[in-house]
């Protein structure tokens, strides 16, 4: 086992130069991590290569560096990094290293350069770097900070920065449509979010817009994550994927009361409705978590509220009928009590039903949702 | 919103939302449709309102997935209309103008195959028209080629049964038969189809394919029903025959028709067949049905050659010539004739009662080969007693016996079976009008049998029908060399007919007096002027008139002036009339009938106009012939008629 003798690979690699180093460091880690065996010993000597000759963290005699890497550096470690996972094609060891690379305790420092390398990936359409940033968000969670703090970095590189670059994003649902699902499920929390400060943001015009058209085109991509099994190294547990529909149809019951009123909401309202149609049958139900898709009854209940306020008529009969007149109100009930009925009627609802039910009913009076309660109390 | 919609019912609340929106917001409109489809899904009314609404936004896929909902889930009227629209577009699917019925078509592609194949299954269940319920059929096995062992013989039953009980009135050519067996079939027989049949009824569909397509083919002008027309009947039929045989595990090299088939290769392989069976000496039922039918269909279709090569297409702008077989002549004093290919000759040197057949024209040569090849399976189907009763089973159940006619005079002919051949062209019944071509056979036939009164009469009736719509020419094939018995096929133009009217009338004359030394004057003048038309083909007769002239010493024919004008023939008599010739006495000018004059001591008058008369019937030579003899046979027919008593 010389040749993964600790010091003498460190020493070796002490002797190139960045980021000649980074690119030798890789295929040992590489090595280290997927051999027969990985035993203790060459994880741990694998993570000292990663900090010291990958992401510049500590020196060689393992402290901590003051001086993080140069933009320029980072972009050249970016290049080498995508030039080593898109040339490895084994899912599991591919998955091995990356997951090593980015995740633990160190993630948090890591995700500027791990951001930058999916973003590469996209655009630079690699479909091995998307699958293994898939299968990390997925590991780590995909409503996780990590995933979340990912999901942001590329919404800031293709949506806010370039927000042209619609040639590469239509690629991605076909080249890796379980990254897809899980990026859209990380960013749907990004938005309409109830952050305790300062209020609700809502989704640029062309995320929308490409969001509508990934979910329209492809009725399989929500469940695409959640149906695809990740290559994971030996021992790792695989994690459940959260589907993104809980929350992108909170977006699009939301939108008509936050004074949204493009039309793609609508149409990214139908694709979700047709992506939930074609959700394989399951038992136990595991696409829609109940609790989720209540989510957006807080708000709507304060939207009434505030336009009770508003008009502070006491009446009751008063009452209803403004209710019943407000438009925007009623849009955002029947688009959730279109979305409750097809999610039950699909059986893809998983946890207590009956109280998601009893919630419902303290929405404001409205007659598809009167309808969808009724039809499923008549089930039952 | 308006209240009315609010204050509808449920379904309808959910169903006019959607329809409402359709207008302002698609997406909205199908959400709400998905809506109302999971909140009802045993609503017919919302469903076919879902329907409705993908068919109007054109959405094939989608529209396919609600119609299969449909058809699974309800049984109402109103969606059968539909369903009947959709079928209706199926079966003009190549009508690619009408969108709609393309649009159909699109979604019935789109639809599953279960529930495509129930789709048919169903519509053809409920469909009340017996037509239109095998029709359905036939479409689900043409696309399901899976459900042909299950339904395939099912609906031949229904198929056979339907025209059994339809008022096709035992015309094989129907709507019912063309289905069973243009469509059927063909079907049974597909690749991968394992489809078991009895042979009882293969034998049965055998029969009826082949009935069917016997009157089509020879019945091609009465078709015009353009629902039961078909192409390439012959082909079909062999198809058939290739069908039922592969069933039936007969010889396949029989039931092959395709790979430069030709029909002496055939011929061939039936001979192959027949030795290798031992089918003519054995009784081997299995066999022996087998060379029945397969020969009985080469029968028919060299039969089929025949009768076209019989009445050959006219080139353009031509008058179209047909042809019959008659007996003609031969004449032992000429040379053998050497048109004849050698080899034909070496075989009728061994075979003289083969009689040799001649036709007019090298491109009509064919005509004699298809009677040939024809003939050579009519006595193959005749060559044992078993097999030729097997043969008549199924020629009574074909009712072959009016395709036969024609075909059978003639072979009766080609056999020298002169009264089987008389039989046939005079029923007892007895046709009023007969057709040219029996009036020339008749006569033939009666020259043949020594009637030469019978004869003539039907010479007269043909020289009668004859029109000068087709002239034709004169031939010179009538007589030949040798003595073999000869066979012509005559076309029926008037210089062919009249031709061989007049050189029937010579040898009737001839055969009449042959034991008569010396003949009479009026004989002697009809000989003359019967020999004219195809001068100088029968030039042989004219030295023993003029011998009998001679001997007698004087020749009286008072028709001379209106039938003699051939120079050679006024030439001759003009030499014996002559001082040189030996002053034989010309009574020819009937006026002076009642004078009887003789050459020595002449009146010189008399010879003057005798002279003169010459001279006018020399200038007539380039008078018509056809016409000359049409008139002398009609109009003298009543001594013609007596003399040949």
């Amino acid at each position: 086992m010389s040749q993964f003798s600790g010091p003498e690979i460190k020493h070796t690699l002490r002797k190139l130069e960045f980021p000649v180093c980074s690119k030798e460091a890789l295929l040992k880690i590489g090595q280290l991590t997927c051999g027969r065996v990985p035993s203790i010993k060459h994880m741990d000597l694998a993570l000292d290569l990663m900090a010291e000759f990958i992401f510049h963290e500590v020196d060689r005699r393992g402290n901590k560096r003051t001086l993080p890497l140069t933009t320029m550096q980072e972009i050249q470690l970016v290049e080498v990094l995508y030039d080593y996972f898109n040339s490895v094609n084994n899912d599991t060891a591919r998955n091995s290293v990356f997951l090593s690379l980015f995740s633990g305790t160190t993630a948090i420092i890591r995700s500027g350069i791990l951001s930058k390398l999916v973003s590469m990936a996209i655009g630079i359409p690699s479909h091995f770097i998307l699958i293994s940033a898939s299968t990390l968000m997925q590991q780590l969670g995909n409503t996780s900070p990590n995933s979340y703090r990912l999901a942001n970095a590329l919404v800031k590189d293709y949506f806010v920065l370039m927000p042209n670059s619609s040639k590469q994003l239509h690629l991605v649902p076909r080249l890796a449509p379980q990254f897809a699902s899980n990026f859209l499920t990380a960013v749907a929390d990004i938005y309409f979010a109830d952050v305790k400060k300062g209020p609700l943001i809502f989704p640029p015009a062309t995320l929308l817009e490409t969001i509508t058209d990934w979910v329209s085109e492809n009725t399989q991509l929500c469940v695409a994550a959640q149906q695809t099994q990740s290559a994971l190294p030996p021992g790792a547990i695989a994690m459940e994927a959260t589907t993104p529909f809980a929350g992108l149809l909170k977006w699009c019951i939301l939108a008509p009361i936050y004074r949204q009123t493009s039309e793609i909401y609508g149409k990214l309202h139908l694709g979700l409705i047709e992506n939930m149609l074609e959700i394989p049958h399951s038992n136990p139900p595991r696409a829609i978590f109940a609790q989720h898709l209540i989510i957006s009854i807080g708000n709507i209940c304060r939207y009434a509220v505030d336009l009770q306020n508003r008009s502070r008529k006491s009446d009751p009969t008063e009452r209803q009928k403004m209710f019943l007149e407000d438009t925007a109100l009623h849009l955002c009930l029947d688009r959730f009590a279109q979305a409750i009925q097809i999610a039950l009627s699909v059986n893809c609802v998983y946890g207590n039903i009956g109280d998601m039910i009893n919630q419902l009913k303290q929405l404001p009076f409205n007659k598809l949702m009167a309808i969808v309660i009724n039809s499923y109390k008549n089930k039952t | 919103m308006k209240t009315e919609i609010y204050n509808a019912a449920d379904e309808e609340y959910v169903v006019l939302r959607a329809k409402n929106a359709l207008q302002t917001d698609p997406y909205a409109a199908k959400a709400w449709m998905i809506t109302a489809k999971t909140l009802y899904p045993n609503n017919f009314t919302v469903h076919f309102e879902a329907y409705k609404m993908e068919k109007e936004a054109k959405n094939v896929k989608e529209a396919a997935k609600c119609f299969s909902y449909l058809l699974e889930n309800f049984q109402e009227e109103k969606f059968w209309k539909e369903v009947e629209t959709v079928i209706a577009a199926l079966r003009s699917e190549n009508d690619a103008n009408d969108v709609v019925n393309q649009f159909l078509c699109d979604m019935f592609r789109h639809i599953s195959t279960d529930v495509q194949h129930k789709l048919l299954l169903l519509t053809a269940d409920r469909c009340e028209d017996a037509i239109e319920h095998c029709k359905l059929l036939l479409l689900l096995l043409q696309r399901f080629p899976m459900t042909i062992p299950s339904h395939g013989p099912r609906l031949v039953d229904t198929l056979l049964s339907a025209e059994k009980h339809s008022h096709a009135n035992n015309q094989p050519v129907n709507i019912y038969r063309k289905l069973l067996i243009c469509d059927l079939v063909p079907l049974l027989a597909s690749e991968n189809v394992s489809c078991e049949l009895s042979s009882k009824l293969l034998f049965k569909l055998l029969h009826k394919g082949t009935e069917y397509y016997l009157c089509y083919i020879y019945n091609k002008t009465n078709i015009k029903d353009t629902e039961t027309k078909i192409d390439k009947p012959w082909q079909r039929l062999f198809d058939l025959l290739e069908i039922i045989g592969k069933h039936l595990g007969w010889e396949t090299y029989l039931t092959n028709f395709k790979n430069n088939w030709s029909k002496e290769n055939y011929w061939q392989k039936i001979l192959t067949f027949c030795q290798t069976h031992k089918i003519l000496s054995v009784d081997d039922h299995v066999h022996m049905k087998q060379l029945l039918y397969c020969s009985t269909i080469f029968f028919l279709y060299c039969l089929d050659d025949y009768k076209s090569s019989l009445s050959p297409d006219a080139s353009p702008g031509q008058v179209q010539t047909s042809f019959v077989l008659i007996e003609a002549f031969t004449d032992t004093s000429l040379s053998n004739p050497s048109l004849e290919p050698k080899s034909k000759r070496r075989r009728t040197d061994s075979e003289s009662s083969t009689p040799i057949i001649t036709v007019d024209k090298n491109e009509n040569k064919n005509i004699a080969n298809n009677f040939l090849m024809a003939s050579n399976c009519w006595d193959l189907l005749h060559s044992s007693e078993i097999f030729t009763r097997e043969y008549i089973k199924l020629h009574n159940h074909l009712k072959l016996d009016s395709i036969l006619e024609d075909y059978l005079i003639d072979y009766a002919l080609y056999k020298k079976c002169y009264d089987e051949a008389v039989a046939q062209l005079q029923p007892p019944s007895g046709i009023p009008d007969l057709t040219l071509s029996r009036h020339i056979r008749l006569a033939n036939l009666f020259y043949l049998k020594k009637s030469y009164g019978n004869c003539f009469e039907h010479i007269l009736a043909a020289v009668q029908l004859l029109n000068s719509g087709n002239l034709g020419s004169l031939s010179t094939q009538l007589v030949i060399g040798g003595n073999q018995r000869h066979l012509h096929y005559l076309p029926l133009t008037l210089n062919g007919v009249l031709q061989f009217c007049v050189k029937l009338l010579i040898r009737c004359i001839k055969e009449k007096f042959q034991h008569t030394l010396i003949y009479n004057d009026l004989v002697i003048g009809n000989l003359l002027v019967l020999i004219q038309l195809d001068w100088p083909l029968e030039e042989d007769f004219l030295p023993f008139l003029m011998n009998q002239i001679q001997q007698r010493g004087s020749f009286s024919y008072m028709l001379f002036q209106t039938y003699i004008i051939n120079i050679d023939i006024l030439e001759e008599l003009s030499y014996l009339w002559s001082e040189r010739g030996g002053g034989v006495t010309l009574d020819i000018l009937p006026h002076l009938g009642q004078r009887r004059i003789g050459t020595r001591g002449a009146d010189k008058g008399v010879k003057e106009e005798i002279k003169q008369t010459i001279k006018r019937q020399i200038s007539r030579n380039n008078d018509r012939l056809d016409q000359l003899l049409i008139k002398f046979i009609t109009q003298q027919r009543g001594h013609i008629q007596q003399f040949l008593m």
